[in-house]
């Protein structure tokens, strides 16, 4: 069963055409198996809504990708807040990485 | 809305069991209190208790028994393992479910509910009849139509993510997390004090698929406040770094109350 392969040039393709994201980071925190991410998207599509309508539009547009792998996480910004923490901590707003341990997903997935 | 009462001793038991007329439906839920899935089924069982007005006279009544404490009591039903539930009418057990499916205890609750006529040797002089009225089940469906399963699905999913102002629905348990974003996600409620409920969806399939159809939510943890989904581990932290009160209303600080999930 051919599964489109899941990688984080995909999911940054995906996200910058179906979301118009002006900023896109994916990081792969599945230690090698390539069925757990963590992303920052940064689009302009995200303002005026709130956390959860924000993330149900990444999910909306990686529907298929999302329920292909394990794990996801995602940091969604406007190109205005992505700039105000960039300044505010120095250059470091990255993808969550929350809940996992050394940059992978802790514990089971299934 | 029912409620659920603790029995704590054989005497409480035997008035309890002697005072109900023969056409109560009366749920015992067998639970020990260090055992994870019963906290679990407690959640379940309170929500659908609060779903069963009480009627005059009374079409259930809900009682919960430490098992090992009641040791006795739990021998005479045959309880080996927790939880267990066990549904009696007359005197009669018509019913026992083993294990910590919430569909299954949904069901066989609900079938006997609005099931009220018993089976062989008991006398029904009519009771039956009125006790059935009460209920809009109607008769148990045999053959599996697949929209109607859905919507009784979406109907118990509806009412499990109520079952508390706060709902966690995670991989494992608050004292046994199976994935990290669970475990921080129950830190997080941990460290701000929140009471709440919580379902592992390890434990039951079908909760885990409908409710990512119900939720339209792909993943899980899922916390729910009000019956309404928040989101995952990073949305609850990005709410929190907007707003560093936005679970405070929940919070059990102000009281001392001692809450689940420990370690």
């Amino acid at each position: 069963m051919a599964q489109p392969s899941i990688s984080e040039d995909s999911l940054r393709a995906a996200l910058t055409e179906r979301l118009k994201a002006t900023h896109v980071e994916i990081q792969d925190m599945s230690g090698g198996c390539g069925q757990a991410f963590t992303s920052l998207v940064v689009s302009p599509e995200f303002a005026g809504k709130n956390s959860l309508k924000r993330h149900r539009l990444v999910n909306a547009a990686l529907k298929e990708e999302i329920s292909a792998i394990h794990a996801w996480s995602a940091k969604c910004q406007t190109p205005e807040e992505y700039e105000k923490e960039m300044a505010a901590t120095g250059g470091h707003d990255k993808p969550p990485l929350d809940g996992t341990e050394g940059g992978k997903v802790a514990g089971v997935s299934e | 809305m029912s409620s659920i009462t603790e029995i704590t001793s054989l005497e409480d038991w035997e008035q309890h069991v002697s005072s109900l007329p023969p056409s109560t439906l009366l749920i015992v839920s067998f639970h020990a209190p260090w055992a994870a899935p019963c906290a679990q089924m407690a959640t379940v069982l309170s929500t659908l208790a609060s779903e069963y007005p009480v009627t005059e006279p009374p079409s259930t009544s809900w009682v919960k028994i430490n098992a090992e404490d009641l040791s006795d009591i739990s021998e005479a039903y045959n309880v080996t393992a927790v939880p267990f539930l066990v549904l009696i009418r007359n005197g009669q057990v018509l019913e026992t479910v083993s294990g910590s499916s919430a569909v299954k205890v949904r069901d066989a609750i609900e079938r006997h509910a609005s099931n009220a006529g018993p089976g062989t040797t008991a006398s029904t002089n009519g009771l039956g009849a009125a006790a059935a009225a009460g209920n809009a089940e109607g008769e148990v469906a045999t053959e599996e139509d697949p929209e109607k399963k859905k919507q009784e699905l979406f109907r118990r999913l509806g009412d499990l993510v109520k079952a508390a102002p706060v709902m966690l629905f995670m991989k494992g348990t608050p004292s046994e997390p199976k994935c990290g974003f669970s475990r921080q996600l129950v830190g997080i409620l941990r460290d701000n004090a929140v009471k709440y409920g919580f379902f592992n969806i390890l434990a039951d399939d079908e909760v885990r698929q409908g409710l990512k159809e119900f939720a339209d939510w792909p993943t899980f943890p899922q916390l729910w406040v009000d019956g309404e989904l928040v989101g995952g581990l990073d949305i609850v932290k990005e709410e929190l770094d907007n707003n560093a009160d936005f679970l405070k209303p929940y919070s059990v600080k102000a009281n001392g109350d001692v809450f689940v999930g420990a370690s």
